[in-house]
């Protein structure tokens, strides 16, 4: 049998592999060059950004629970401008899908991203962080809101030719009223899903384990919870979703697809093991041979029900 | 050069009730290491645990392909780390992080070391015998069980002073007592152990204009400078697994994070 064809193609951004690093996970691109095999990387979401850089939040920011961990890093980033000038030029030397993952307290801060993104050269892609809060409407997260994560969706097309792709929080009492509402503004891929809203107390000191008290959960822990809202949003939606959350290996990658994602970001495994990458791409293929699959698209959304 | 190597445990030796000296062979690992610099150690899937855990070179022997990382029992990593059977294998990830350099020819070394403070100052006092130096070294514990590798400094002819809190050993009080003498002279001190003893060095420290090269511990998710979980405020939050763990003292804005773990 020929080699199976492992890459994929979503939104028009071709992916050589449907292995893609999570945001917040991967740094600006580079900090793994020494250590992981690149080659099994499809495409690579850097730090979430602002305009202007952020401090984020006091230190401790991580905990390590049951099968997962919490953060509140706080969204610390470089802002925009460093990030052109700095980082860019740097993932451009890359051989790989570069999505920018742009975050914003307005409207206006979002769209303004997509405006200066869309002249950068190197950018395949936007992700767009809808976990962020919106200081006009009382800290209210864009995402956690139909209707406005329909309107910053809407703001951003209207600035860019790039493809958007809004990343959905699980924080919602409903994703698919979310992912139809950013998929009628014009959104062209979905990314599924951000970390959730967890917590963890230090029972000796009466301390919250995080600073920040509240963080995000990631990791295995969360797996089948992303893997049931990847099928749902899938099956209420046209355009491609990608999976993400607590990919270990490609049996989980395959879960993923098989729920209807085209392609899966890896996140906190890849701190976990930096080989995860070409293990999981290895798994892949030797599983399309051994089920005769030529095209790993082929199995999106192939779960049999 | 970083890699993912494959490390196994040929000894264990017991220090106190709860501390270890764990000797690995890596030639990798053994060679390339730095004084100063640590390794992400990721125990095999049936401890159950998920992210590594960060550990500081203790000691290195390069042409018996092997280094040590000195190991205390505080919580489920390292409890699980330090009870691994002799022949049993992990993966470290290293060399990482910054390291200490060497005093100038004037200064001479102190070293100021508080419990398990004292792991990543062996290799670096080889490093200094190497280079010919003498080095004062500084020991402080609970209790006399707590002063880690005490002869191994004294066989490489360090000056090696002690104090327990309980005077069960050395000076009776905190580490700190023994500083004010040590600090005659042109000195360069390093310094590792718990906060409240680091913050009070820096203070001694920086009063009296000496150089202070401090490494110090955050939770770490990654090691590898991505998840910004193991951020220091100098001027702005900056990676401890990349930009340090050994940092200049005076950059370290000491009152934003005294509870930092
Ligand atoms: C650069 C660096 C070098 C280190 N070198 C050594 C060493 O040589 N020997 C050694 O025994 N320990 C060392 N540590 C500390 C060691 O990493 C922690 O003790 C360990 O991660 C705790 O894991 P655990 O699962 O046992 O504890 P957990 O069950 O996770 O937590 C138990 C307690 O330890 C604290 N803790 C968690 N992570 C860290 C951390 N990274 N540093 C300090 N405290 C932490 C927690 O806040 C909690 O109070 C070093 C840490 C760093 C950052
Ligand atoms: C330390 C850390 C930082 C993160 N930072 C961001 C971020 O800046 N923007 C974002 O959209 N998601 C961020 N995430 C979420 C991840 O991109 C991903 O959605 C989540 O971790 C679930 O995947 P995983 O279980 O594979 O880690 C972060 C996650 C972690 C663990
Ligand atoms: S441990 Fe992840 S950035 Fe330092």
């Amino acid at each position: 049998m020929t080699k199976p064809d492992l890459s994929v193609t979503i939104a028009g951004i071709h992916f050589r592999t449907p292995l893609i690093a999570a945001s917040g996970t991967f740094g600006y691109g580079t900090e793994y060059l020494d250590v992981v095999d690149y080659s099994a990387i499809g495409g690579i979401v850097v730090k979430g950004l602002y305009l202007e850089p952020r401090e984020g939040c006091a230190p401790p920011r991580i905990w390590e629970t049951p099968s997962g961990m919490l953060n509140a890093i706080g969204l610390q980033e470089v802002g925009i401008e460093k990030f052109v000038t700095e980082k860019m030029p740097r993932l451009c030397e890359l051989d790989t899908s570069v999505l920018v993952n742009i975050c914003g307290s307005s409207l206006e801060e979002y769209a303004e991203l997509a405006r200066i993104l869309d002249d950068v050269d190197g950018v395949s892609g936007i992700e767009m962080n809808i976990s962020c809060p919106n200081v006009h409407e009382g800290g209210i997260l864009f995402g956690c809101d139909p209707n406005m994560a329909a309107r910053v969706t809407e703001a951003v097309k209207k600035k860019t030719s790039l493809p958007v792709i809004p990343k959905l929080s699980p924080n919602v009492t409903d994703i698919t009223a979310v992912a139809r509402e950013v998929e009628a503004a014009g959104a062209d891929a979905l990314s599924v899903m951000n970390t959730i809203p967890a917590m963890a107390i230090d029972v000796e000191t009466r301390r919250p384990r995080l600073k920040n008290i509240i963080g995000g959960l990631s990791g295995p822990a969360i797996r089948p919870i992303a893997v049931r809202l990847v099928y749902q949003t899938a099956n209420a939606v046209q355009i491609p979703v990608i999976g993400i959350g607590g990919i270990a290996s490609h049996e989980d990658a395959l879960e993923f697809l098989l729920a209807g994602a085209s392609a899966v970001q890896i996140g906190t495994m890849g701190f976990v093991d930096p080989s995860v990458w070409r293990k999981t791409l290895d798994g892949l293929e030797d599983y399309c041979r051994r089920h005769a699959v030529a095209a790993i698209s082929e199995l999106t959304g192939a779960v049999e029900t | 050069m970083r890699r993912d190597e494959k490390a196994t445990l040929v000894e264990r030796r017991a220090l106190s009730p709860d501390a270890s000296l764990l000797c690995f062979r890596s030639s990798f690992l053994a060679s390339a290491l730095r004084p100063g610099q640590f390794t992400m150690v990721r125990l095999p899937e049936a401890e159950g645990l998920l992210l590594r855990r960060p550990y500081s070179f203790c000691d290195a022997e390069p042409d018996r392909e092997q280094f040590s990382l000195l190991v205390k029992e505080v919580g489920r990593g390292t409890r699980a780390l330090a009870r691994l059977p002799e022949g049993a294998e992990v993966d470290c990830l290293g060399p990482l992080g910054s390291t200490f350099t060497m005093p100038a020819p004037e200064h001479r070394p102190v070293i100021v070391a508080g419990g398990v403070g004292i792991a990543p100052f062996l290799a670096f006092s080889r490093a200094l015998r190497a280079a010919e130096r003498d080095a004062t070294v500084l020991l402080g514990g609970r209790t006399a069980h707590d002063l880690y590798l005490r002869e191994e400094f004294e066989a490489l002819g360090m000056d090696v002073r002690c104090a327990t809190e309980d005077g069960s050993f050395g000076e009776k009080g905190r580490v700190s007592v023994l500083i004010d003498d040590a600090l005659a002279g042109p000195v360069q001190l390093y310094s590792c152990g718990p906060t409240p003893m680091l913050v009070k060095v820096a203070e001694l420290a920086r009063e009296r204009g000496v150089a202070h090269q401090v490494s110090l511990e955050r939770r770490m998710g990654c090691g590898m400078g991505c998840c910004l979980g193991c951020v220091v405020y100098t001027s702005e939050y900056v990676r401890c697994c990349s930009e340090g763990p050994v940092f200049d003292a005076d950059s370290i804005q000491w009152d934003r994070d005294r509870h930092p773990l």
